[in-house]
């Protein structure tokens, strides 16, 4: 081959995995692939979109690869597409507009663009039409002249060559067309995808597009692998009639001077309260919060670490982000609305003294860096929670404030993870419904990492079988790929230029709410102002709480001033006494405190961080426990480690530790580490986490630290990487962790109100949460319409210390509680909200009777039945199933449609008609009811009634488990509360209730498949095996279950059913012998018994917890 | 409806099949000796059906219900608790036809048989009951006949549908003698009143849970409560109102019949019967001065299956001749679809319509309702002859492959369907990109298996070759088009590489379709040529 000198290409035709169910690469993997191709330039050009520009740019910019962010225009009005690429930030800004427009106008997802848009927007930009049907090119001409007419030189014929048997035919034909509408030619390849490997996934997603099956697209599908990116030879040999088309590229490129950095730093930039400029109003406004904040005086090294904030956010001009913040946070406290800023802005003393967070430099190391670094040079991230019930408040002030110009939600990519990619992929490869949820359903919950013959097996799937192996190498491959945008839960974009002249505006599901096409690490890189407006349901418990304390206590108390350091309520965590309040409730966490016993602020601070995956991953938290326990020395693996893990034993337990060994260690810049977390977050899409890896290991062990450690280290930055805790952001929980055990500790009455009425939140059900109250000695009262409210409530009521279960002893004394719980209409199942309050306001002094309350409240007889069945009407004298005979003798919607002839409150119904005598409802069928309608029952467990035979069986009450000595072997039964499966899944846990307590159940995975049907599908069972107990955690290791569902079936009274109804199954086998005997026939063949009726089902087991599941 | 006027004695026959749907496929698959054929490895059976976006157990059968599994709960769920399940989806139109088949069968007994949902029959057999030498004979009978088809089915005899409705499905007793409905049905949960889930739950939701429970309860206040349906179910199994059942077919206005202890299977011996079940119609047409418009010959075979044949007269008639004659007409069309298998046991004539007959009789030739001898009956012969594939034609499908882009398609298929649907469609019209990817240029003539050809020398990498040499020939080539690239479809079994295709023309004008398989810079394996149709 003779030596031509290499040509040049650049390629402007590329889709990415944006263009959905098109593109089958993500940005960064065609990014990568153009450098290593030798492209020239590269541009992006998604459907309609720039969703994947950012991404694209941060890996073309990583490879020193010249890039140019674009879109492809695609028309709704039947247009050939264009390629619009802009020129400077005016061009942006045209394209952000166009783009914005047609997303206004067009259905969510579906952006409806016109030619006029283009017409009217289309100034500086550089532009390519690319036709697709070449057939008829006279009809083409107009069209192109009209472009030309309009937009000139900047307008381009694109020409993509296509293995369509008549290439060369067709190239000819577009230079044709080009000179007649004397527009240049330019070389495209119209790519689908990275590698020619990708074109079974892209037929994949044309038929996911298509909704049909890949066998069944036909032409829709492409007929060869070609549209992937070319080097610029195989370009220059395709088009080697015509070089001046691939010179045509690199003038297109020359053009395009607008990089995606020209977005940065565009902050808002409201006046400010006193008028200054917004650097001094931050400085006035810290060191007057500081005389707040530290009303002893501000120590000198206080004041320096305050300096150098403010010095620094002065160089790097944050400090209209800060007034931002400042300026929500005041606004909701105005409201009376709870917030604290959570995160990394904990790092930060001047957010401490401005109250957007409530941690102090007491209480943590500040690491201003981990905050704001100039390296890093990117906005902080102020995360601030809010009560969850208000945040909607909040929000509705952003958007007053800052006008749907200036202020969008970011957007979050939703992305295709195992199960997702299992089904859509299923689909499409023509496997029925069933095989789909046989693939899908193999997968627990979502995980994105590799599917294989474990699902497959699972499944019942042969991998070796083609169309299964297909199936599992489509879906590992689109495992990742963005499926569709969705709303931020949060996340506000401010700017000080308008909003959609920076970014296109999208609809979301609510119409109010609108979206940007970024997400918040797009955001990041692009350094706009983005403040995560969270919902924290918590804060909400907190607050009601608070406010119950002051009507009933009379203790007016906030967050900031609840006593702080109170050794009971350490002595109540220790006890792992924990169940309702913050993050310290679940299972793992609560089986980890009577080891760590927190006996201070920062011990919780710990504890919040260490049950979660980074530390759990980096195998850190056996280490720290055994020196924590004190029977392991304390040592650090170099002393110049001392200082950075001193206040953790020597074992690295936050995320900040990590990346400072990192800096330390692994002789990373801490602008390095910081890139090492974040790429954590995106490896998947990358790939290059390996450099990261062996330079932090190789780096580590030649400064002398033993390679596990390092390895370990890494691990935990791994981890950390998606479910990272910093301490700073451990330290904000940890104060909401102790807020609401001292309300627990103190008010059990108070906090079981309060957290009642923040449902839905949390781990537990409310069935829990009122058992802890009951159980630590407050009364709860029964559901009744002329005692409740719609929320729950508190009523005067003596304490009787005596109702304190035992294992709650120490609690004696220490309880203040002086009221009662009333159980709100809220718990009562199927009831609106606002036809209640009604009703209650209704109320006056009482209704006297049902009738009285059907004519008064306006409730109609389908809510006046669910409360009848709730027994809400005791007041009346009428028991459960008395008032349901008498409600459903109600007729019509509301009294108000009946003539108030009868208006006499004391009227009884039953008056007119012959007495019907109906059974006595059995205490267990109560249960049963209570447990359909309020999802609890005050009166017994479900399980009490079934002890006589649980006790015959041999079952030991898990109250009595604490007495066992460990490595017994017990047998236990309960109601399934909760289902576990975590992290890689080794073991499952199971939590079984009974009347007296909970008993927590270990399967290991090995075990699992036998006991799978009982698992998965009983919600009463018994479980044997050996009792393991360690500092007072409990656990039995399964050995032996057994699904007890059908027991529950007996609390029924159908079940106690008198002889004359109905035999039971030894006297009904009798009378089969009988009437057989009585009939015999010839015929052997008789009418055989079933074994159950068509419509007899597991009724009580329905009623009863499903059990939830959790990862 | 019924056509008897004797109230007192109506006797109602219900039949339940629990497990319809599973025995429909077990049945399928194994035979109707399903029970003893199937294997072992045969797991259990549970039918989906979609209900809001989540897939439930629609139907199951025994063996899935030993496992505990039940209807309504999730598939996911049932398949988590026990992954050795076999779902299949559920077909309620399948199970629907067979339950009229199973309706079909069920008219051996009594014409008067109905429907009762999904996986119920209602029989009339007042006054039939004799015939099989009693209730109890009759029962016997037919429940060793579902049994040995491979059906379980409850059947209970009552005086009221309503009451062998409920012993049927929840109760023990087989025939339960008229004034006995009370006792029978008071132990039964409250759903065998044929009552609907909410009003059971409303009346369970008071106390009320057994059938016993309601039936003697002041009328007034339950109405007030529950509705009138409730007093109206209780009175229809007490058979304190009328509550006839509609039969699903036609009820003939005469029948002629003949059970067989020996079936019959061949076609002569049914003309002979037909011939001579026309001559005892005749006689009692005649007594009623009636002619026949509309006969059905009703074919029941041993294993349940009932044909059902018709033959219209243009004028009544009651001619055993005549009547020979069209039957001989009709069934030499339907001989092919007409299986005997184990022959038929009962034949049946019926006349489904009668009018009076003119003294004045014209004489029918030949008749029968094919007179025109179009296509359809010219395609029907040549199918009759020589086969269901006999006659095709092409069909366009859209593949990229191009020995795959057209089938066979059966004619008498497609005439046939267009008979049977007064909406004859045919396959989908080829969409526009469809069109635009046909009208690439494809040979006239498209060999069935690729030859290969040698080359001497091709442009690289992917040009067309300058000579080549086919079937011991050798061309030069003049001109070429080309490559138009195709590749293989992946999701199929046997991968074959990506071709390049060429148009391609020799000196003496004549044009080729060849390809190339394969890459000169692979270096694995060299490329080879294919010639694959000429054009003109």
């Amino acid at each position: 081959m003779s030596a031509l000198p290499e040509p040049a290409y650049a390629e402007f035709a590329v889709q990415s995995n944006f263009s959905f169910l098109r593109g089958a690469s993500a940005a960064e993997e065609l990014m990568v692939t153009a450098g290593m191709l030798g492209l020239s330039a590269v541009g992006l050009a998604d459907r309609n979109t720039v969703a994947g520009v950012v991404r694209a740019w941060k890996q073309a910019e990583a490879g020193g690869l010249r890039y140019h962010p674009g879109c492809r225009l695609v028309f709704s009005d039947g247009a050939p597409d264009i390629l619009a690429y802009p020129r400077d930030r005016a061009g942006w800004g045209h394209l952000c507009r166009m783009l914005t427009d047609a997303n206004t106008r067009g259905e969510k997802g579906a952006p409806d663009l016109l030619l006029e848009d283009l017409f009217c927007w289309g100034d500086r930009m550089a532009l390519a039409v690319l036709p697709q049907a070449l057939e008829q090119p006279g009809a083409l001409l107009p069209l192109l002249r009209r472009l030309r007419d309009r937009f000139g030189a900047a307008l381009r014929l694109a020409i993509a060559p296509d293995y369509g048997g008549d290439g060369r035919f067709r190239i000819e034909q577009a230079a044709a067309l080009a000179d007649d509408a004397s527009l240049s030619l330019m070389a495209v390849n119209d790519v689908l995808y990275h590698a020619p490997e990708r074109r079974p996934l892209q037929d994949t997603l044309s038929a996911i597009r298509l909704k049909t099956t890949v066998a069944e697209a036909g032409f829709a599908l492409e007929a060869n692998a070609e549209r992937h990116l070319k080097t610029p030879r195989e370009m220059a040999r395709l088009f080697r009639r015509h070089p001046q088309a691939l010179a045509e590229t690199l003038r297109f490129s020359a053009e395009l001077g607008f990089s995606l950095a020209e977005l940065q730093y565009n902050y808002p930039d409201e006046p400010t309260e006193s008028g200054l400029p917004p650097q001094e109003e931050l400085e006035r406004l810290t060191w007057a919060g500081a005389k707040v904040r530290f009303p002893e005086g501000l120590s000198e090294k206080n004041r320096r670490i305050i300096e150098h904030e403010l010095k620094t956010v002065g160089e790097l001009k944050y400090a209209l982000y800060f007034l931002t913040v400042h300026d929500i946070v005041k606004f909701a406290r105005s409201k009376g609305i709870l917030c604290q800023g959570r995160g990394s802005a904990a790092n930060s003393l001047i957010c401490y003294c401005i109250g957007v967070t409530e941690v102090g430099p007491h209480i943590v190391n500040v690491l201003f860096e981990r905050f704001i670094s100039k390296e890093r040079n990117e906005p902080p991230d102020i995360d601030v929670d809010f009560e969850h019930e208000r945040r909607g408040e909040v929000m509705a002030y952003i958007y007053e404030k800052y006008s749907s110009r200036r202020t969008a939600l970011a957007a979050s990519v939703v992305t295709y993870r195992g199960r997702s990619a299992m089904r859509e992929v299923a689909k499409a490869m023509g496997l029925s419904d069933d095989a789909q949820s046989a693939m899908s359903g193999s997968i627990w919950g979502w995980s994105s990492s590799e599917l294989g013959e474990r699902e497959a097996a699972a499944a019942g799937l042969d991998k070796a079988d083609l169309t299964t192996r297909l199936v599992f190498e489509r879906a590992n491959e689109i495992v990742g790929f963005p499926r569709h945008l969705s709303q931020h839960v949060g996340g506000f974009v401010i700017t000080r230029d308008r909003l959609d002249e920076i970014v296109p505006i999208v609809k979301t599901a609510m119409d109010e709410r609108k979206m940007v096409e970024w997400d918040k690490d797009d955001l990041d890189a692009i350094k706009i102002l983005k403040v995560d407006i969270l919902a924290l349901g918590m804060l909400t418990c907190l607050r009601k709480c608070l406010t119950l304390l002051e009507e009933h206590y009379d203790r007016p108390l906030t967050l900031a001033t609840i006593p702080a350091e109170d050794p009971r309520v350490y002595d109540m965590i220790c006890r792992a006494d924990t169940l309702g309040v913050f993050q310290i409730e679940s299972r793992a966490q609560m089986s980890m405190l009577p080891r760590l016993r927190p006996r201070e602020f920062y011990d919780l601070v710990i504890e919040v961080a260490i049950v979660r995956p980074g530390p759990i991953q980096g195998d850190m938290v056996h280490p720290y426990l055994r020196r924590r326990q004190k029977k392991e020395k304390v040592t650090y693996p170099k002393p110049e480690l001392e200082e950075i893990l001193d206040k953790t034993l020597g074992v690295p337990l936050f995320q900040e530790q990590a990346m400072r060994i990192a800096i330390e260690a692994g002789g990373f810049s801490p602008g390095e580490a910081d890139q090492l977390r974040r790429a954590m977050a995106t490896f998947k899409r990358t790939g290059t986490i390996g450099n990261y890896r062996r330079r932090m290991i190789d780096g580590m062990t030649k400064r002398g630290y033993e390679q596990d450690f390092a390895e370990r280290c890494f691990k935990q930055i791994e981890g950390f990487g998606e479910y990272g805790f910093p301490e700073s952001h451990a330290a904000s929980f940890a104060l909401l962790v102790y807020s609401s055990c001292w309300l627990k500790v103190y008010y059990p009455d108070v906090f079981c109100v309060g957290i009642l009425n923040a449902q839905p939140m949390g781990f537990y059900a409310p069935a829990q949460l009122v058992r802890d109250a009951r159980e630590h000695g407050v009364e709860v009262r029964p559901v009744d319409i002329n005692h409740s409210e719609w929320d729950c409530t508190l009523e005067e009521a003596a304490f009787d210390c005596a109702r304190i279960e035992p294992r709650h002893a120490e609690m004696l004394g220490v309880i203040k509680t002086r009221c009662a719980v009333r159980l709100g209409l809220r718990q009562i199942k199927g009831l609106t909200e606002e036809s209640l309050r009604k009703a209650t306001v209704q109320r006056g002094d009482g209704y006297v009777s049902l009738y009285d309350l059907w004519l008064r409240s306006g409730l109609n007889a389908n809510e006046l039945e669910k409360l009848a069945q709730a027994n809400a009407f005791r007041s009346f004298g009428l028991d459960r199933r008395t008032a349901i005979w008498a409600v459903r003798a109600l007729d019509g919607h509301t009294a108000e449609d009946e003539l108030p002839l009868l208006n006499r409150p004391n009227q009884t119904l039953r008056n007119h008609e012959p007495p019907t005598p109906l059974p006595v409802m059995p205490p267990s069928e109560h249960t049963i009811h209570d447990y359909r309608t309020l999802g609890l029952s005050l009166k017994a467990h479900p399980v009490h009634f079934l002890r006589r035979r649980l006790d015959h069986a041999g079952i030991t009450p898990n109250a009595c488990l604490p007495s066992i000595p460990d490595g017994s072997c017990v047998s236990v039964a309960g109601l399934v509360l909760v289902r576990q499966r975590p992290g890689k899944g080794n073991a499952i846990f199971l939590t079984l209730e009974d009347e007296g307590g909970i008993a927590n159940i270990i399967i290991w995975a090995r075990g699992f498949d036998r006991f799978r049907p009982i698992v998965m599908g009983a919600r009463f069972v018994s479980v044997t095996g050996k009792l393991q107990s360690e500092s007072g955690v409990i656990h039995i290791v399964a050995t032996a279950m057994e699904d007890l569902t059908s027991w529950l079936s007996s609390l029924s009274e159908k079940a106690k059913m008198p002889e004359s109804y109905g035999p039971t199954d030894e006297i009904k086998r009798g009378i089969d012998e009988d009437r057989r005997k009585k009939h015999r026939s010839g015929s052997i063949i008789q009418n055989r018994k079933l074994t159950e009726g068509p419509a007899t089902g597991k009724e009580v087991a329905a009623v009863m917890p499903k059990g939830r599941n959790f990862q | 409806m019924t056509l008897f006027a004797n109230k007192q004695h109506q006797r109602i026959l219900a039949l339940w099949f629990p497990r319809l749907p599973a025995e429909r496929v077990l049945r399928q698959r194994f035979g109707r000796s399903w029970r003893s054929r199937m294997p072992a490895t045969q797991p259990p059976l549970l039918f989906s059906s979609r209900e809001n976006n989540t897939q439930r157990v629609a139907a199951l059968d025994e063996r899935a219900a030993a496992l505990g599994l039940r209807c309504g709960l999730g598939i996911a769920e049932a398949r988590a608790m026990h992954t050795s399940v076999e779902v299949i989806e559920a077909e309620p139109e399948a199970d629907r036809r067979l339950l009229e088949a199973l309706a079909d069968w069920c008219d051996r007994y009594t014409p008067l048989v109905a429907l009762d949902g999904e996986d119920g029959l209602f029989l009339d057999i007042t006054g039939c009951a004799h015939l099989f030498g009693g209730e109890r004979a009759l029962l016997d009978d037919l429940l060793a006949r579902f049994f040995h088809q491979g059906f379980e089915v409850r059947a209970v005899l009552a005086s009221t549908p309503g009451a062998a409705w409920a012993a049927a499905r929840y109760g023990t007793d087989s025939v339960i003698e008229q004034g006995e409905e009370a006792g029978s049905i008071a132990s039964l949960p409250l759903a065998a009143l044929r009552l609907n889930a909410k009003i059971c739950a409303g009346l369970e939701s008071v106390g009320l849970r057994f059938a016993g429970a309601i039936l003697d309860l002041p009328r007034a206040p339950l109405v007030r409560r529950f509705g009138k349906i409730v007093t109206l179910r209780i009175d229809q199994a007490l058979g304190r109102v009328d509550e006839p059942i509609s039969p699903r077919l036609a009820v003939p206005a005469l029948i002629m019949e003949r059970h067989f202890a020996e079936p019959i299977a061949l076609m002569e011996d049914i003309e002979t019967l037909v011939t001579a079940l026309s001559r005892q119609l005749k006689s009692e047409l005649e007594r009623r001065g009636e002619g026949a418009q509309l006969l059905q010959l009703q074919l029941f075979r041993v294993d349940g299956a009932v044909a059902r044949i018709n033959v219209a007269t243009s004028r009544p008639s009651r001619d055993p001749a005549v009547i020979r004659r069209l039957f001989h007409e009709k069934l030499s069309v339907c001989a092919p679809d007409l299986d005997a298998g184990f022959g038929f046991d009962l034949v049946r004539l019926a006349v489904m319509a009668a009018a009076p007959l003119e003294e004045e009789q014209v004489r029918l030739d030949a008749a029968g309702p094919d007179r025109d001898g179009d296509m359809t009956l010219f395609a029907d012969k040549v199918r009759a002859r020589l086969g269901e594939r006999a006659l095709t034609r092409p069909q366009m499908v859209e593949s990229h492959i191009p020995e795959r882009a057209a089938r066979p398609v059966s004619l008498c298929a497609q005439h046939s369907s267009a008979l049977h649907s007064s909406s004859a469609r045919s396959a989908p019209p080829p969409g526009l990109a469809a069109l635009a990817t046909a009208a690439r240029q494809r040979p006239i003539r498209l060999f069935d298996h690729p030859e290969s050809i040698d080359i001497t020398s091709a442009e690289v990498p992917e040009g067309p070759p300058s000579h080549f040499r086919w079937r011991r020939a050798s061309y030069r080539v003049a001109a070429a088009e080309g490559p138009e690239r195709i590749a293989p479809e992946w999701w199929r079994d046997g991968q074959s590489g990506t071709r390049d295709y060429f148009r391609v023309e020799d000196d003496s004008g004549r044009r080729y379709w060849l390809y190339r398989q394969g890459f000169y810079d692979d270096p694995e394996a060299a490329p080879r040529w294919f010639m694959h149709g000429v054009f003109a």
